[in-house]
C-alpha cells in the first residue's frame, strides 16, 4: 500500500525532500529519501488498522511531530504496482 | 537475533536489505565485521553555528507546527566535506548522512541499529544522539547526529568509516508488513470485480 504525499520544500540533504501527510487530525510532514517517492506516493507496507473509512498506518519514517502511525482517508491511499497485479 | 556477516551478505543477495553502493568486500577494506557492516561518512554536513551573542533562543518540541527540519536547517551552515576534511572541534554538534542508501523491506522481519565506531568512540566522537533506531520499511540514507566529546579537534573525511549497522531479525513479521487482515480491502479492482 502506498500514502499519498505532497512535496513542500527541500530537506538538508540533496538526497532528502520534506514531505507532507494529509491525516484526519491535520497535516505531518516528515523526510523521506526522493528515491521513496513514487507518483506522489509512499509505501507504507500494509494498514494495520481500520475504522469506518479511516485507515491507521505506519509511516516509513518519523514525522516531525514524533508520529509513526497516522489515521488517514481511504482516499489518501494507493495500491502499489505489485498490489495492483495481485488483485 | 544478530545477523553475522555471512547473513548480512546473503539478505543482500537475497534483496532483503538493499546497501548502496554495496559495502566493500575486500579482503585488504572489508567492510564487514562478525556482526555488524560498516558505513562511510558521505560529503554533506551540516553545522550548527555558535549562538549569536545576547540571542536568547530555546527549541520547543512541543509547540504546535514544530518543525524541527526548519529548525535545524536555519540553526545550521551546510558544508561539503573536501578531502582534506574538517577539524570538527571540541564541543561541537553536526548533522551528517552515511554515504549509503539503505532500504530494509517491510516483510523481511529485519529491523537495524546504527552504533558509533569504537575506534572513533575512543577519540570522543559519537556518531548519534540516542536515536540509533532503524525500523523496517526504512528507506534513505541514515542520519548522523555527530559531537565531539574529545578535548581537541577530529578531522572528518569523507568516505571514512564511521558507523557500524547491525542487522536483526525481528520476532514475528510487523503489522505492517502483515498482509493479511487487509490485503486487498482498499482494492479498486476488487471493488469494481464485487460490483459486477
Amino acid at each position: 500500500m502506498r500514502v499519498k504525499v505532497r512535496r513542500i520544500g527541500d530537506a538538508m540533504h540533496p538526497s532528502e525532500v520534506v514531505v507532507q501527510v494529509k491525516t484526519i487530525a491535520g497535516n505531518e510532514n516528515l523526510v523521506v529519501d526522493k528515491r521513496s517517492i513514487q507518483h506522489d506516493s509512499l509505501a507504507i507496507g500494509a494498514p494495520i488498522a481500520r475504522r469506518g473509512e479511516n485507515w491507521l498506518v505506519e509511516l516509513p519514517r518519523e514525522t516531525m511531530q514524533g508520529a509513526w502511525r497516522v489515521w488517514v482517508k481511504r482516499n489518501a491511499l494507493t495500491e502499489d504496482a505489485e498490489e495492483a497485479r495481485v488483485a | 537475533m544478530i545477523l553475522t556477516d555471512r547473513e548480512i551478505k546473503i539478505a543482500i543477495h537475497r534483496g532483503l536489505i538493499r546497501i548502496e553502493p554495496p559495502p566493500d568486500e575486500s579482503e585488504e577494506n572489508s567492510a564487514y565485521s562478525a556482526t555488524a557492516v560498516d558505513l562511510t561518512l558521505d560529503p554533506s554536513i551540516a553545522i550548527y553555528d555558535p549562538q549569536l551573542p545576547g540571542l536568547d533562543s530555546k527549541i520547543d518540541p512541543s509547540s504546535p507546527g514544530f518543525n524541527v527540519e526548519r529548525i535545524a536547517d536555519s540553526l545550521t551552515r551546510k558544508h561539503k566535506l573536501s578531502s582534506a576534511g574538517y577539524p570538527l572541534p571540541h564541543g561541537e554538534f553536526i548533522l551528517a548522512w552515511t554515504a549509503e542508501y539503505i532500504d530494509l523491506i517491510t516483510e523481511a522481519r529485519l529491523a537495524a541499529r546504527v552504533e558509533g565506531k569504537s575506534s572513533l568512540a575512543r577519540c570522543g566522537l559519537a556518531i548519534h544522539m540516542t536515536a540509533p533506531t532503524i525500523h523496517c520499511g526504512f528507506q534513505g540514507r541514515v542520519r548522523l547526529e555527530i559531537f565531539n566529546h574529545s578535548p581537541i579537534p577530529i578531522v572528518l573525511k569523507p568516505g571514512m568509516k564511521i558507523c557500524q549497522l547491525i542487522l536483526e531479525v525481528t520476532l514475528g513479521t510487523p503489522e505492517k508488513g502483515y498482509r493479511g487482515q487487509f490485503w486487498g480491502q482498499t482494492s479498486t479492482r476488487k471493488k469494481k470485480a464485487k460490483a459486477a
